[in-house]
């Protein structure tokens, strides 16, 4: 008898667990067109101004995030996903700003310098809780493939962007957010005094050797600094 | 007289507003860099992302700048002159006491931090000023609150000093 009604109470048990656990699946946002996001600068990023400017290839970029959702950005309020993965978008964001500037290679073979990106983090991280916290951190294998020697450089972008009670325009803040901070990072990187010295110390003995400008001077490229300065204040307003 | 009212009145709504608008854009560049800290500082290592950022956020508020840049990025020579940079030290954080917060309030068991932060300007390293900033917040608020409290504080403070400066 009352082995049979301990074995009632564990067929309750069981019955629950697998109602909460169904529960739980059925939590896990899912992609959709509704919560999917398109993560894409307004205009290239002007690099820094080289003195004989070199050409850059980007071989590959690679996840070092750790992430196993890298297309889930944010999991609260039904989830707000990347519709392409991290390395594809922050590859496609590099190319676009070295061929704006002419400075990208057609293959690795013409190209003074390649690149390797590896990417440490995209997307959100940590906020006060008020407000999203964008954040893109990525470094970067500058190689000379004719004298085989590299320096790393490393690139960090941040964004702040209001909170949003509305999901829409969480949705829109995100995404101004993400793009605000990969903005962020590509110009650390472009016009980093880190790049300016791996290119000057990796092509000081190439025949062809394009120096960096001494001033560090920008690209003149007209189209970025007014989008670029419209899409920062976009993402900062609060 | 009626006419002789309106002009006072409008003087005296317009001057205040007029007075109290600040200059705008008195530097080129200012480049916040990611702030250190002292050993013994037990403060996560996301903290220092999220200063930086939010103290980027609020040196672009003030309007003094033109640009607030990235860490390491480079500036044309002829800005060099009109830019700052600003770096700081991260030199006690006190995690506070939630019970002592509770039971007796006041500012009894709140989380403190200090940071030293240096202003320089960008050409020839020479010194804008020195702000020693102290916030003190509930223990029940998290880290990120803090950061934003202390980079309100150290923008408000920048911009006083080389208001003043610029003055000078």
């Amino acid at each position: 008898m009352n082995f049979r009604k301990i074995l009632s109470v564990c067929g309750w048990i069981a019955a629950v667990s697998a109602l909460a656990g169904a529960n739980a699946v059925a939590d896990e946002p899912k992609p959709t067109p509704e919560n999917t996001i398109h993560v894409q600068l307004a205009a290239p990023v002007p690099p820094q101004k080289f003195a004989k400017p070199p050409k850059f290839f980007i071989s590959e970029v690679i996840d070092r995030s750790g992430n196993p959702q890298p297309m889930l950005v944010l999991r609260d309020r039904g989830g707000v996903f990347l519709d392409r993965q991290p390395i594809q978008i922050t590859k496609e964001t590099l190319e676009q700003s070295l061929k704006a500037a002419d400075l990208l290679a057609a293959d690795a073979a013409s190209a003074d310098l390649v690149l390797q990106v590896y990417v440490f983090h995209f997307g959100l991280a940590v906020g006060s809780g008020l407000d999203f916290f964008g954040k893109v951190e990525f470094s970067v294998m500058v190689k000379n493939l004719k004298t085989e020697e590299s320096q790393e450089v490393q690139a960090k972008g941040t964004s702040i962007a209001n909170g949003a009670f509305r999901k829409k325009n969480l949705q829109k803040n995100v995404q101004g957010n993400i793009e605000g901070a990969l903005e962020d990072a590509v110009r650390n990187l472009l016009r980093g005094t880190q790049l300016k010295e791996a290119v000057a110390a990796l092509l000081k003995n190439s025949p062809s050797a394009p120096a960096a400008a001494p001033s560090g001077e920008m690209a003149s490229m007209q189209v970025n600094e007014d989008n670029s300065k419209s899409c920062k204040s976009k993402v900062e307003e609060r | 007289m009626r006419s002789l009212i309106i002009v006072l009145v409008a003087a005296l709504v317009l001057a205040p507003g007029m007075a109290a608008k600040d200059p705008e854009h008195v530097y080129k560049t200012a480049e916040a860099k990611h702030f250190t800290r002292v050993e013994g500082v037990e403060l996560s290592p996301a903290f220092t992302d999220y200063l930086y950022a939010e103290l980027r956020n609020e040196l672009g508020k003030t309007k003094l700048f033109v640009q607030v840049i990235g860490e390491g990025e480079a500036v044309e020579d002829a800005d060099a002159a009109d830019s700052v940079v600003i770096e700081g030290v991260i030199t006690e954080y006190k995690k506070g006491n939630r019970a002592a917060d509770a039971i007796i309030g006041f500012g009894a068991g709140a989380r403190s931090l200090k940071i030293d932060v240096n202003l320089t300007r960008r050409s020839d390293h020479q010194s804008l000023g020195e702000i020693k900033s102290h916030v003190k917040i509930s223990p029940r608020w998290n880290e990120q609150t803090m950061a934003i409290a202390a980079a309100h504080q150290i923008a408000h403070e920048v911009k006083n000093g080389l208001k003043e400066k610029a003055k000078s």
